[in-house]
């Protein structure tokens, strides 16, 4: 083997030490990199990031085509969305701003606004905005984006409760409609509800779901809010459930579980879709999955309004929502609001919605994908006699008007902070409820003190 | 004792002139480069250990005694031992139901996957095709967490399989995850049935170690199969039913993955364990103080379970 000459070696020795030391100085100069927010030369755009939830499918589509035409009309400022899934959300708000990476605008849940706020991670809106926000939306909408009176972002999707009925079964038990009171949901429940020999569940008079928090708890506060009661007092800092109005609910659903017309056992929402369920309160979302998995038997879905306890009682469901808020480590929290309000606030033109039909885009975006926002006049737009925007129809489906009448009473769902964990304990103790291991008044007492205890930590 | 100076060669050593001194001086330079690239050397692995072990464990431990939201490193507030008392404090569920239920979660898996792999691989060391048998157990543990226990789910359901067997014997349905009487002994089945295969595999492995001499003189001497599984196979398989004991009691206590899929703790706090408790105090109510402060606790329970099945093993001879 002929040897190398040494000067070769020499230069080949040194290429490898060199690359040696420059592959890891480069990845960790790389991975330790500030994420790209333009290149911060006058003249050159400054890039928002957004964070949401909208990952993938229509809702993704949905978000892009607004940001698009954003980017493709604005020179000096651009956006970048950027999404992961719903379970994900909160732990990545949380990890990227301990790293110091927070995106410019979030889309956090409402219920966590509190927790968020408390953190310091939310801007308070502009005084303008803020205004412009409490003039345009719903007041549930604006309480769910709003933490001790201050307004924090723009409300994008608004969700209300209601009843969910199945037309077939009622016809099959001879009843006309759906109920409108307390004792005509129990009577209806008894009457439609039927298991087999071995106690299995074949059809349920009222679904209760627990299926996760957000179902669990949602259904309870609204039969809650119906019946005039609160989950937590207007300071948020001690629950309000501990009252003739919650103990009415507990027993009303405790009386229905007893009686076999309610099996928590099953899922609800598989069940529903296969006409094994009469009735079950849920939010507005739900229109969307069962039209495409129920095909032709979605004709026999109905919506009315949560029954009241008496037919003379004032309206009253839960509304829960999400919002577009601007991150205080922002660094161009200006233009952040900006975008927001060309988003939120600015007007389109909708085909097909008459004269003067035009809505913001992130209405004719929700309702795009089934859902809806806190702008009542946007919705009666895009989902009134011309409004089919949408796919499948979105507009012209009459089970979307209960959602939409629902927003001019619904109350918004507390988001004060530690309100996620009160929500896990409520849902908790309706478990504890349902499966007999308390009674009604002690599943209450426990709430009580364990909400108490977390909604009145000051830190 | 290479190294070390013989006496003749370290009188030497001690009537050395002053003029040979720069040669002691220039081994111990050498003995310090020596020292030196050894670090370099182990510095990657050290650098590892630091980042991902010594780094957060003590920042767990400061927030442990910390309130933090888990938002911004500036606001971590330091409260001292107020996390470990709220803990423990009347009302507080941690104790009981949630670390009662890690226990009794941990103990039910390891007792059925242990009773069963033993059961399961003395019998395969009897059978033909070894090797496919071995990999039809192991299945569970490459099949993902969420597989097997929305499967399993789907099965306890009211219309389920295993209700329908029941319901097929004449017997009524049982709501096994609903009930809170029955949810945690049916999660701890399936964890225990996901759990088999790894202990399955060490067992078999140390059968095959167990001299065959011994089963011959047993037969001599007019041993049954039962008397020769008592006093020769299971006295034989005590380091491996040791090294089965201690790793899945650990995973037992630190596992809440199958729960999360099957049950999310519930019926309310019915099927609630530690590790879970821990995700959610972080990750969903961001009260990182609490959560840090339950994984210190839990790691006193993981450390004292294993002293004591270490002990008791010790006690009966045999040495982790």
């Amino acid at each position: 083997m002929r040897p190398a000459h040494p000067g070769s070696r020499r230069a080949r020795g040194l290429s490898r030490r060199h690359f040696a030391l420059a592959l890891p100085s480069a990845l960790l100069a790389s991975g330790c990199a500030a994420p790209h927010r333009g290149t911060g030369r006058p003249g050159d755009p400054v890039v928002l990031t957004l964070l949401s939830h909208y990952a993938s499918g229509e809702l993704k589509r949905a978000l892009q085509g607004p940001v698009d035409e954003w980017n493709a009309t604005h020179d000096r400022v651009k956006v970048r969305t950027k999404a992961v899934e719903f379970t994900d959300l909160l732990t990545t708000f949380m990890v990227r701003q301990a790293a110091g990476q927070g995106a410019d605008i979030l889309h956090p849940y409402c219920l966590w606004n509190g927790q968020l706020v408390r953190a310091g991670v939310l801007r308070p809106a502009p005084p303008e905005h803020a205004e412009e926000i409490r003039r345009g939306y719903s007041p549930a909408a604006v309480g769910a984006a709003s933490v001790g009176g201050r307004v924090y972002g723009y409300p994008t999707e608004t969700q209300t409760y209601a009843l969910y009925y199945n037309k077939r079964l009622l016809r099959e038990a001879g009843l006309d409609g759906p109920p409108r009171t307390w004792r005509e949901l129990e009577e209806t429940a008894y009457r439609t509800a039927r298991r087999d020999r071995y106690g299995n569940t074949l059809v349920q008079g009222f679904g209760l779901s627990t299926v996760d928090d957000s179902t669990t708890v949602g259904q309870t506060l609204a039969l809650l809010s119906a019946a005039g009661g609160r989950f937590v007092s207007a300071d948020g800092r001690s629950t309000a459930i501990d009252a003739p109005a919650g103990r009415a609910v507990f027993d009303l659903e405790h009386r229905l579980v007893a009686a076999g017309a309610s099996d928590p056992g099953v899922n609800v929402y598989q069940a529903f879709p296969s006409g094994q369920v009469t009735m079950v309160i849920s939010a507005g979302w739900w229109t969307g999955s069962l039209k495409p998995l129920m095909g032709r038997d979605y004709r026999d879905v109905g919506v009315a309004p949560v029954p009241l306890p008496d037919a003379d009682g004032r309206r009253a469901t839960l509304s829960t929502g999400f919002m577009l808020g601007v991150n205080t480590a922002s660094e161009h929290p200006r233009e952040a609001w900006e975008f927001l309000r060309w988003l939120n606030a600015g007007k389109v033109r909708v085909p097909g919605a008459g004269k003067g039909g035009s809505v913001t885009r992130m209405s004719a975006l929700q309702v795009s994908v089934g859902s809806l926002t806190g702008r009542a006049d946007d919705m009666r737009t895009l989902l009134g006699k011309g409004g089919a925007v949408g796919k499948g129809g979105a507009g012209g489906d009459p089970n979307l008007r209960p959602f939409l009448d629902a927003l001019a009473y619904a109350v918004p769902e507390p988001n004060v902070p530690g309100a996620q964990q009160a929500k896990t304990l409520l849902r908790k103790n309706i478990e504890a409820l349902w499966t007999g291991q308390q009674s009604a008044g002690e599943a209450l007492r426990t709430i009580r003190r364990q909400v108490d205890q977390e909604v009145s930590r000051s830190w | 004792m290479v190294n070390a100076l013989t006496p003749e060669a370290a009188e030497r050593a001690a009537a050395t002139p002053r003029s040979a001194r720069p040669a002691v001086g220039a081994r111990g330079r050498t003995r310090h480069r020596q020292a030196v690239v050894a670090y370099l050397f182990l510095a990657p692995a050290l650098l590892f250990f630091a980042v991902f072990l010594i780094l957060p464990l003590g920042f767990a431990l400061v927030l442990s005694m910390s309130h933090w939201a888990g938002f911004r490193l500036g606001d971590i507030d330091p409260v001292g031992p107020d996390n470990f008392t709220g803990l423990f404090a009347d009302g507080s569920t941690f104790l009981a139901p949630i670390l009662t239920n890690t226990l009794l979660f941990a103990l039910g898996t390891v007792a059925l996957a242990l009773a069963g792999s033993v059961i399961v691989a003395t019998c395969i060391d009897r059978l033909r095709y070894q090797g496919l048998w071995r990999t039809l157990y192991f299945l569970p543990i490459v099949t993902t967490v969420v597989a097997v226990g929305n499967v399993w789910k789907y099965m306890y359901e009211p219309g389920g399989l295993v209700n329908g067997v029941l319901n097929a014997a004449g017997l009524g349905s049982v709501a096994f995850l609903q009930d809170p009487g029955t949810a945690l002994p049916s999660v701890v089945v399936v964890q225990a049935w996901a759990s088999a295969g790894s202990a399955i595999l060490v067992l078999t492995a140390g059968l095959k170690s167990v001299p065959e001499s011994y089963y011959e003189a047993a037969a001599l001497d007019g041993a049954g199969p039962v008397t020769v599984f008592w006093r020769i196979t299971l006295p034989l398989l005590r380091p491996s039913l040791l090294f089965v004991c201690v790793t899945q009691f650990l995973t037992g206590l630190q596992s809440f993955a199958l729960i999360i899929v099957m049950t999310q703790g519930g019926p309310g706090d019915a099927t609630n364990v530690a590790a879970l408790e821990m995700y959610r105090q972080a990750f969903s109510y961001g009260d990182w103080g609490t959560a840090s402060a339950a994984a210190f606790v839990l790691f006193v329970v993981v450390l004292l379970v294993t002293l004591v099945q270490l002990w008791i093993f010790r006690r009966k001879g045999e040495d982790a």
